[in-house]
């Protein structure tokens, strides 16, 4: 392992999975997206979703996904009662942007109804002050867990020892990113649940990097001054055993969504409501929809693209949204296509758009 | 080759003899005193005192960590302020600490862990957490093992070198000072030399991540993940090693977990951990280069005893 800056990190994966099953990334639909949109799935003014519509799209979005009539069916090509399963949110801007709790336990509900005991399914992410606050727990149904691998910031013991990517990418000491302990030793299955929003880093931060950063230790360390290096990482965390078998399902919760300065939202001028829910095993297809959904509307608001690499637009000041801290990386999504992980050419995606 | 020293931390007490009872009270039982005092101190009884000068004594900063949120760094590493290098460089050394409060037990131990030669003078604060590590430390006291290193560094005594060292102490990069290179050990560093420019020395840090590529953190006889607090030190031979860990923000906060890489294989383990009776090391594992575990809760000083 070096021990001094690189241009090309390389990397050591240590794990004692194996692939297994045949749902794992990029699953049964490759290159497959469908995205729902409803105009009165959140209240944009009081910021309040119409949990009984998000009801409507989580179903129809699922059913549309694999072609099944009715809802449960369509859940069971994934997910089976003997199943013990992950719901991995977003909390990193939580609590104005986050996996919304209504969300959430629309999938909880779905679980529960093909059969999984409301005790075998776990609502996790990493940091458990920003879990906390979005208060989850009055949402899902009863005995649904709630889970944080980092109960003390940057504790180790909530990740698996023996599960981790190694690598140096500025000479940091410590150079081993951790498996979250609860995806290595307890979880079968991971509904992957990501928020539609710009990443200041990994250009956005959708279904790859949730997976990814949101399931390993010491990963802020592959940024530092201007250099990320989310282009390769993302994609190679999320390829990771056992990630990447036992993520069957991605939902990305566009009903709110990050413009500019993101993954956290601190200024409310960067906020805007998507108002949609995309569905897909391919998280890879599903980022590609991400970026243009992000780029379109940082053109709406003359913001500089996220291709933009100019040492011009980067500075501390992210107020203005043509200043960032880092020159961006939206090509990850496009690198983790080339990790096996899904399909990222335009043309070979399909989309399906439904209208509620 | 230099033996690691045994002898514990002394207190340095200046206070008139009608403080006893609050030395007593704090489970103080052996003080060094200015020899002006020591007359009216051999006369407090369940008190052993003795006479010792601070004058010729090295003062060392209080042991601690500044996180240098407001500064911007090419590194995200913490500040540690770690006395490591100075009782490396000057081994026959007397030093003292003025340390308040609870950074006297992280003095104490810090100074235990390199076996050096240290009075600490404290506060009324002080004096509990102090007594503690004290007793901690006798209860561990080994005797003399000799330093596990893989670098040995040519020390010309400049500043320069001085802040190499400080820097490896801090970066775990274990080493001791040699006169001329040393077949035992896996790296040789001289500054001055091709590798190790003089003009690269203004930049020790830069120096130190030089080394450590040199080294590779293959060959590295420790590795702590987790936290960039935490130093340790590695004694021992014949298949016996003792692991020193020392946490830099003790004084303040724990370290909530860290995972330990030891090169070797040493199947057999014992812990004991300041403050954390009963504490286990979690995760153990021996693979065919390196033994691993995880310690889940380090206060201020720990001391793991590996063996075959």
């Amino acid at each position: 392992m070096l021990a001094v800056p690189v241009d090309e990190p390389v990397y050591h994966r240590v794990t004692r999975f194996q692939p297994s099953g045949s749902l794992g990334m990029p699953g049964p639909y490759p290159g497959q997206v469908v995205r729902v949109h409803s105009e009165a799935s959140v209240d944009a003014a009081a910021d309040k979703v119409n949990r009984d519509l998000v009801k409507q799209m989580l179903a129809r979005g699922i059913k549309a996904l694999t072609g099944d009539a009715r809802t449960e069916d369509a859940w069971a090509r994934f997910i089976s009662p003997s199943d013990v399963v992950g719901i991995k949110v977003n909390c990193s801007g939580a609590p104005k942007i986050c996996s919304s709790p209504e969300v959430v336990a629309g999938i909880a509900e779905n679980l529960v109804a093909v059969g999984v005991p409301a005790k075998q399914i776990y609502v996790y992410e990493r940091f458990d002050n920003q879990l906390q606050s979005v208060g989850y727990g009055k949402y899902l149904p009863e005995g649904v867990n709630i889970q944080a691998a980092e109960t003390s910031r940057r504790s180790i013991l909530g990740y698996d020892p023996r599960t981790y990517v190694e690598t140096s990418f500025f000479g940091e000491d410590d150079t081993r990113s951790n498996l979250v302990r609860l995806v290595a030793e307890t979880l079968t299955k991971i509904v992957n649940v990501p928020n539609a929003k710009e990443h200041q880093a990994a250009g956005v931060t959708g279904c790859l990097k949730n997976i990814a950063y949101g399931n390993f230790s010491n990963v802020d360390r592959s940024h530092r001054f201007a250099k990320t290096n989310t282009l390769s990482f993302i994609g190679t965390l999320a390829a990771t055993e056992p990630v990447r078998s036992r993520v069957v399902l991605n939902i990305m919760d566009g009903l709110r969504g990050v413009w500019h300065a993101g993954p956290f939202s601190e200024h409310a001028k960067f906020r805007f409501h998507p108002k949609q829910l995309m569905f897909g095993t391919d998280p890879v297809a599903m980022d590609r929809q991400l970026i243009d959904l992000i780029e379109a509307k940082r053109k709406a608001e003359g913001a500089v693209s996220l291709w933009d690499r100019s040492e011009k637009h980067v500075g501390r000041d992210n107020t203005d949204p043509n200043i960032n801290h880092f020159i961006r990386e939206p090509g990850h999504v496009e690198y983790a296509s080339k990790l096996g992980l899904g399909i990222y050419d335009a043309a070979k995606i399909k989309l399906q758009v439904i209208e509620l | 080759m230099l033996l690691l020293l045994a002898a514990l931390p002394a207190l340095f007490w200046d206070g008139p003899v009608d403080t006893a009872p609050a030395l007593r009270d704090a489970g103080i039982k052996h003080i060094q005193v200015p020899a002006a005092r020591l007359a009216e101190w051999k006369n407090v009884p369940d008190m052993a005192a003795e006479a010792a000068d601070l004058q010729g004594a090295l003062k060392l900063p209080a042991p601690t960590v500044n996180y240098r949120m407001d500064q911007a760094s090419a590194s995200r590493a913490p500040w540690l302020t770690s006395n490591g290098w100075q009782f490396l460089r000057q081994p026959k050394g007397r030093f003292y600490y003025d340390a308040t409060g609870k950074t006297s037990a992280l003095a104490a131990a810090e100074a235990f862990c390199f076996g050096a030669n240290v009075m600490v003078r404290t506060d009324a604060a002080g004096l509990k957490p102090l007594a503690e590590m004290l007793e901690f430390l006798g209860s561990v006291n080994a005797g003399p093992l000799p330093p596990i290193a893989d670098i040995g560094f040519i020390d010309d005594g400049s500043e320069a070198a001085g802040e190499v060292m400080n820097l490896m102490v801090r970066d775990n990069l274990l080493f001791e000072i040699v006169a001329r290179p040393d077949p035992r050990l896996k790296l040789t560093v001289r500054l001055g030399a091709t590798e190790y420019p003089l003009a690269d020395a203004k930049n020790p840090s830069l120096v130190a991540h030089v080394i450590r590529g040199n080294l590779t953190d293959e060959k590295r006889s420790v590795r702590i993940y987790g936290s960039p607090v935490v130093v340790a030190r590695l004694t021992g031979s014949g298949g016996k090693v003792r692991l020193h860990l020392l946490n830099y923000t003790g004084a303040t906060r724990n370290v909530d977990g860290i995972r330990v890489r030891v090169l070797g294989q040493y199947p057999k383990h014992q812990l004991a951990a300041a403050g954390s009776p009963g504490l286990e090391l979690a995760d153990y594992s021996v693979d065919a280069d390196a033994t691993e575990f995880t310690l889940t809760q380090l206060k201020t000083y720990a001391v793991i005893d590996l063996s075959r």
